[in-house]
């Protein structure tokens, strides 16, 4: 075997490959000649890319919440037009656009002369026909029918699905095996960004034969065109109903967030966060103005809160300081401390309770119920400062929960090594503990946070992770689950959980609670308040709910800035959201009640 | 010897002419290809030329060191390339999604070029000075290690085409070091597996085969039982990754295996080049008078499609001129690695040469229409300085060796 001459064989091998090449071009150079001949001296091949519709977004029940509708989008092909310039100067006179933006719509569109330059998206039909009147003066200027995304109008559609549009060079760059081309659609926000691959597709390709003027002759024969591959479904664990019920109890405020996680699962069941903005805006070519102000609005519409805003955690947090008090064996249910008169002397300062009249001598399911931050200042200062963060850590309070949407934010938990870099060493950084037992002070939260952490209070302590999906649904039935994902696992015993949720229980129920407003007639529901104060105006008013009591289905965190008391304000639109989805409708509370119960 | 009095009787003009003629023509063509392009695009073929001239430079300076010299320098040289392709992946540019140029004012320079000749030096020395037989599992595998670390590397950038090369490259020093065909097809057999895995019948009858030539070569029980579990791996692995990919994962893989499923890159392309070669007939359209080129429809006509600009313009005349000139010129490498009487200037003299027809031929066939796309660009005509510079250093290194061929 060996003996081969190697020499001699390397120029037989290379050889063999070089008369393969030589027959091969006078295949295609004599015997193919005329063939290619032909499509090259009177036809160009024109590449045209069919897109594949886009995926449909359900809701958990099987309702079509994003879909795609038909619009009309103009182009315009340079090779067919002689002035540039006059040509843009009619468009922008008819569909009464800026000048500017027309010429620059044409110089970042230019591929190369035969290839269409989209100008406008998502026109409506009576421009699609004074355009067409008048085509005599427009050479070039075509239109194409072609498919946008429709998303339901309420505000919080945006946060949700967030929206699509046309992909930039730098997407392209970034994600070169993608099958990405100029004029694709990706979706770039919320979930249309998150399961973008899901959606997409494929597009299809046609190839087709174009005389040298441009015209369209056929069909390739030896080339068969790619059909298009839909996008797959997304099926939600969302509620639509319970989108709109959010959505209708914040009605009467200026900013908050509404989240409600299914407690055994993690499937988020709705997701609210106000202001918001409408996605379909970005159907059409959005124009800057209409950008910059959605950029620049001080009330931040396209800040997604439930994700994306930290907030104090208030009196919501007593629940860890109590938890990690109860593990560390310094109090029992049953433990009480010096009485609330409405204050406490700590060193030369006065700490103040939120009821000024105070609360008297509280067990601790007592000063949960009611909130008693006298209670809670001086069972901070018993635990600790690095005993309360290192259970706040253990609690994954300062994670991210991976949440299917882009840019989730984690919660913050101080410790003592973050004051010391902050304000340097010092003896009197044990005291901060005072503030963040009740949650106030450096200590933030998202609202995701806070239901995911109540979500593992009432399910045994397990941390699932967070999920707006429910399955993908393929064109050809096929139905990919998303399973659910433990997280984590709380460090609290189940005893300690016990007593935890009795308490909450007693915010609710008991008479002298804090959380009263978010009852329901024949379903016990637990929670707690909190209100968190706010350096910039009035307090953030809290409410993290869960119902029914016994084996919860359902964990609603609510958010209202700048509102007040977060009894007040926060607890009634848990109750809606909660009686909305567990008894199918909602009542709004009786005004009566309301005057009654006391809240924090 | 004497660097300043060259001797003609052994200085290999026909290397050297083949050489320049392929970039002179590269310089043309790649003019004809832009010079309908915007006024940016149409001075590319004067970059070319200042490439050509400073690669020139370059070559004579090279040609005049002593091989001796590159041969203690070899690790080193493999060594300086291994970092370069590992600093690019951190602070190279990115374009198109690749990472695989440094950039330093408006210069580029893509490592990978350098990764072809630092290997061939490096593989050379380890053959050449090896007392091992190829029975060796340590030989083969030193071989194969010392391949395949640039051949991953460059395939994390991503870059195919070049890690192609690698593995061109490992192959033909394995046949050059004269280890058995058949014990060469038992090297490669875990890729073969990796393809045919995706039927289990495919792969049964190649595994069948597998065993049959082990049976005939009796290499060893090491090497066997390395062949056979790397057989059996990639044969089961196959289908359970398959499996469990994404559909869209899936369907890159298909591309690459076949571009027509990617109408707006591969297959355009190589229709596109179809036709302008074909159309070009016997005589072409003539120097300038390419419709397909000038009109762009090609859009890597100077770069990895440039074959097509000479098939449409000069023809079957002008194209098979053209493929006698690199033909010849690979055949003289051939020849130098034959004649050389030193091992290690032989080795060298294979790699280099190797190294150019791979990408020669791969580009025609893939101009042509016989291959999938890869991006390999044609050796000394491409457009693209790095390419160019390389292809000439190489050229360089075979004169310095037909040039001292008996010495040493």
């Amino acid at each position: 075997m060996t003996s081969y001459n190697r020499d001699s064989l390397t120029f037989y091998l290379v050889g063999a490959i070089a008369l393969i090449l030589i027959f091969r071009l006078v295949y295609l150079q004599v015997i193919s000649f005329s063939y290619y001949r032909q499509i090259s001296d009177e036809n160009r091949i024109r590449l045209v890319s069919v897109p594949a519709p886009r995926g449909l977004i359900l809701d958990r029940n099987g309702k079509r919440m994003v879909t795609n509708r038909t619009s009309y989008a103009l182009s315009l092909v340079p090779s067919q037009t002689q002035d540039m310039k006059s040509i843009a100067r009619k468009i922008s006179t008819i569909l009464n656009l800026d000048l500017n933006y027309v010429e620059e719509k044409i110089k970042t569109g230019w591929v190369n002369k035969y290839t269409p330059i989209k100008l406008m998206k998502d026109l409506d039909f009576k421009t699609i026909c004074i355009l067409e009147e008048q085509n005599e003066e427009l050479p070039g200027v075509r239109w194409q029918v072609e498919k946008v995304r429709s998303y339901p109008a309420p505000y919080w559609s945006g946060h949700l699905f967030g929206y699509v549009g046309e992909v930039s060079q730098k997407e392209m760059d970034d994600s070169r095996e993608k099958g990405l081309t100029l004029g694709s659609n990706i979706g770039k926000d919320g979930l249309e960004k998150q399961y973008d691959e899901v959606l997409r597709g494929e597009d299809g390709m046609n190839y087709l034969e174009v005389s040298a003027a441009g015209k369209f002759l056929g069909p390739l024969k030896d080339k068969k065109s790619l059909p298009f591959t839909v996008g797959s479904d997304l099926v939600l664990s969302v509620d639509s109903d319970l989108q709109v019920e959010a959505e209708s109890a914040l009605s009467k405020f200026n900013a908050g967030a509404v989240v409600a996680l299914d407690p055994q699962t993690g499937e988020v069941l709705t997701l609210v966060s106000k202001p918001g903005f409408d996605p379909n805006q970005f159907s059409s070519f959005l124009d800057e103005n209409t950008w910059q102000s959605l950029v620049n609005d001080p009330s931040h519409p396209l800040l997604n809160r439930v994700i994306q805003g930290g907030y104090p955690p208030g009196s919501t947090y007593k629940l860890l300081t109590a938890g990690a008090a109860l593990e560390s064996g310094i109090v029992d249910r049953n433990s009480t401390f010096y009485p609330c008169h409405g204050g406490y002397l700590f060193g030369n300062r006065v700490f103040r309770c939120w009821l000024p009249k105070g609360h008297g001598s509280l067990n601790l399911i007592q000063a949960i119920a009611q909130s008693c931050d006298v209670y809670f200042y001086q069972l901070s200062l018993k635990l600790g400062l690095d005993r309360w963060s290192r259970y706040a850590v253990l609690c994954h309070l300062n994670e991210k929960y991976k949440i299917d949407l882009p840019d989730e934010i984690a919660g913050m938990i101080p410790s003592r090594e973050y004051y010391e870099r902050k304000f340097g060493k010092g003896e009197w950084i044990k005291n901060l503990v005072i503030n963040l037992g009740i949650g106030q002070g450096e200590v933030l939260t998202t609202p995701l946070g806070l239901a995911v952490f109540y979500s593992a209070l009432v399910n045994g302590g397990t941390i699932y992770q967070p999920h707006l999906l429910k399955e993908i649904r393929s064109v050809e039935g096929r139905s990919t689950p998303k399973p659910k994902t433990a997280l984590f696992q709380l460090p609290f015993s189940s005893s300690t959980l016990e007593i935890l949720k009795e308490g909450l229980v007693e915010a609710v129920n008991s008479p002298s609670g804090t959380g009263g407003l978010a009852r329901i007639p024949e379903i016990q529901v637990g929670g707690k308040t909190g209100t968190a104060q706010n350096p910039h105006g009035k307090e953030h008013a809290w409410f993290v709910g869960f119902a029914p009591a016994e084996n919860p289905k359902i964990v609603v965190a609510v958010l209202v800035e700048q509102a007040g008391h977060g009894g007040t304000y926060a607890a009634p639109v848990a109750r809606r959201i909660i009686e909305r989805y567990l008894k199918g409708n909602s009542t709004e509370s009786n005004a009566a009640e309301e005057t009654k119960v006391q809240t924090d | 010897m004497n660097f300043f009095r060259l001797k003609t009787e052994e200085f290999d003009f026909k290397l050297f002419a083949c050489a320049l003629l392929l970039s002179l023509i590269g310089v043309l063509l790649i003019y004809s290809a832009k010079h309908a392009s915007t006024p940016n695009e149409k001075g590319l073929f004067l970059k070319q030329l200042f490439w050509l001239s400073f690669s020139l430079i370059a070559a004579s300076i090279i040609f005049l060191i002593p091989l001796r010299l590159h041969e203690i320098l070899s690790y080193l040289y493999y060594l300086s390339a291994v970092l370069l392709l590992l600093a690019v992946l951190f602070i190279g540019a990115t374009r198109l999604g690749a990472t695989r140029w440094f950039e330093l004012k408006g210069l580029t320079f893509q490592p990978s070029e350098w990764a072809k000749i630092a290997t061939v030096f490096a593989l050379s020395r380890y053959l050449a000075y090896s007392r091992r037989s190829y029975r060796s599992i340590l030989w083969i595998g030193t071989v194969a290690v010392i391949g395949i670390i640039p051949l991953l590397l460059v395939l994390k950038q991503p870059d195919l085409g070049t890690s192609l090369v690698f593995l061109a490259l490992i192959f033909s020093m394995l046949y050059w070091a004269k280890v058995p065909l058949l014990f060469i097809l038992l090297i490669c057999s875990p890729i073969i597996s990796l393809v045919a895995g995706f039927h289990w019948i495919s792969w049964g009858i190649f595994f069948l085969f597998i065993i049959y030539i082990l049976y005939l070569l009796r290499p060893g029980f090491f090497f066997s039982a390395w062949v056979l579990i790397l057989n059996l791996g990639f044969g089961i692995l196959t289908p359970l990754i398959w499996n469990r990919l994404h559909d869209y994962q899936k369907l890159r893989v298909l591309v690459f295996l076949d571009p027509n499923r990617d109408p707006l890159g591969a297959g355009y392309q190589i229709i596109q080049s179809k036709v302008a070669i074909g159309s070009g007939g016997i005589f072409g359209k003539g120097f300038l008078h390419g419709s397909q080129t000038k009109l762009a429809f090609l859009p890597m006509q100077h770069t990895d499609f440039i074959f097509s600009v000479a098939g449409e313009e000069f023809g079957l005349i002008g194209s098979l001129i053209f493929l006698a000139i690199f033909f010849y010129l690979v055949f003289r490498g051939f020849s130098i690695a034959a004649k050389s009487r030193n091992s290690f200037s032989s080795y060298v003299a294979f790699g280099l040469t190797s190294i150019l027809a791979f990408q020669g031929m791969v580009n025609l066939g893939m101009a042509m229409g016989l291959l999938p796309v890869t991006g390999v660009p044609f050796p000394l005509t491409s457009y693209g300085g790095s390419s160019l510079l390389i292809s000439w250093v190489s050229i360089a290194i075979l004169l310095a060796i037909h040039y001292r061929w008996t010495e040493y």
